[in-house]
């Protein structure tokens, strides 16, 4: 009963602690450029101001695959925290950035289009290595669940040392940092997908943007095991890594991007895959 | 309600050059950057009409972008604010008359602040950009409020008369 508290609770305040987090990430990165940046509860500001909005939809379908982008989002997260199986996060995870891009393609503004069309490169660029991930983990543990992880002895960074690297060079594209911001470039293309939501539809996909911290915090978190001081020294390096880079370089194209990932990151994380069965 | 109060404390502003000389423009820009940095205040540059609130207009309107400043005012929704950000903006100011120009954003949308100056201080675009927080929660409580436009129906006789209920609008907040 204990146990299944943690999770529970996890899930359901997901969007809340994600938020917090974005809110301290916001003043972090303000910090780097000597500035003094918004307040820690900004991202919830934002929240209340745009319910407050008109509502305005380009259709309903529109709509709603931004909200159904949100709910299978959550849907990814339980399952991470609950210790479900690692592939079936991965394509529920895939199944939320699809209706993403659905609904970029739904519209007929060019902008939109243009940012479905990079949207789906940057899935082209982390979703294997996040399976090569998955394929690791299943053959150092025997097992597919996130669960199996917390049981062993010792932590998987230890035993997959290039797949966390290869992690971490896939997390600026997942989470649409500078240098990989292509998906949603603010000055070039407004936005990509997220362009065409306003009021509380927007609100649905700018929450999802919180949901997806926790997400990949908590794929960092599995690193490290049942040590939890390790997983919180690793959450907080990926941190202060994430908005360094974020801070410190210019925005690549999309060909740059999936050369990097694919060729990088992609055969990292196959070498320590071959390293682990060979020996 | 207490949740009203936190409004006012996430403006987010598009900002479009009306055909400027990019004088205002680098101004405002210097508002984000440390000295002034506006967004301690929560305010964004986002670039989006339809996620913003406040619309920073520079530049006299240019026969070319009069039709594209129209839009982009369309495309947000309410409740918004204009500035008219600079002399030009205002006026028309050294463009003013000139055969390619139309002087100043206000003959095409309604401005609710004008901020003097060529170019505008940045001192002086975060007093306009708070003066527009204020018009905007104003804004924000009179589409809250449900306006009753019929008057009693007026009895008359044995028929309950239903002409001529329409009230007259009158402004909410003073």
């Amino acid at each position: 009963m204990n146990n299944l508290l943690i999770p529970v609770l996890l899930i359901i305040l997901a969007p809340f602690i994600g938020g917090l987090v974005y809110g301290f990430e916001r003043i972090v990165k303000a910090r780097m450029q000597r500035r003094i940046g918004p307040p820690l509860l900004q991202p919830f500001y934002d929240f209340l101001k745009l319910a407050d909005k008109r509502r305005m939809i380009v259709h309903s379908a529109h709509a709603f695959f931004g909200i159904m982008h949100f709910v299978s989002l959550w849907f990814a997260v339980g399952v991470l925290l609950m210790g479900g199986d690692l592939i079936l996060v991965v394509f529920l995870h895939l199944l939320s950035s699809s209706l993403m891009i659905l609904a970029g393609y739904s519209t007929r503004s060019i902008f939109s289009h243009l940012g479905a069309n990079r949207t789906a490169m940057t899935l082209l660029a982390y979703e294997p290595v996040l399976i090569l991930i998955a394929v690791s983990i299943y053959l150092v543990t025997g097992s597919f669940d996130v669960s199996s992880v917390y049981k062993m002895d010792q932590p998987l960074l230890y035993k997959l040392p290039l797949a966390f690297i290869a992690l971490l060079l896939i997390l600026p594209i997942k989470m649409k940092k500078s240098p990989f911001d292509v998906a949603e470039a603010h000055q070039e293309v407004v936005g990509g997908v997220e362009l065409e939501f306003s009021g509380i539809f927007f609100e649905a996909v700018y929450t999802a943007k919180w949901l997806d911290y926790v997400f990949c915090y908590t794929l960092v978190y599995m690193f490290a095991g049942s040590n939890v001081l390790l997983g919180i020294g690793l959450m907080v390096f990926t941190f202060l890594y994430l908005n360094a880079l974020d801070n410190s370089s210019a925005r690549v194209n999309y060909r740059q991007m999936l050369r990097f990932s694919l060729g990088v990151a992609c055969s990292l994380a196959f070498i320590n895959l071959l390293i682990h069965s060979i020996f | 309600m207490k949740l009203a109060s936190f409004r006012k404390k996430s403006p987010w502003i598009l900002h479009y050059n009306a055909g400027g000389c990019n004088g205002c423009d680098i101004e405002i820009l210097a508002c984000l950057a440390p000295k002034y940095d506006i967004e301690r205040f929560g305010m964004i540059n986002t670039g989006n009409p339809k996620q913003s609130d406040i619309l920073l207009v520079t530049g006299p309107v240019t026969k070319r972008s009069r039709e594209r400043l129209v839009e982009i005012y369309d495309q947000m929704p309410e409740p918004k604010v204009v500035i008219s950000c600079g002399a030009c903006a205002s006026t028309g100011g050294v463009f003013r008359g000139m055969y390619n120009c139309e002087g100043g954003i206000d003959q095409f949308i309604p401005v609710d602040v004008y901020v003097c100056g060529c170019g505008t201080r940045p001192e002086q675009i975060i007093d306009g950009v708070v003066q527009a927080l204020g018009i905007l929660e104003k804004k924000t409580k009179e589409l809250e409020e449900s306006v009753r436009l019929s008057k009693k129906p007026v009895q008359e006789g044995r028929q309950l008369n239903r002409r001529n209920i329409a009230d007259e609008i009158k402004p909410l907040v003073s």
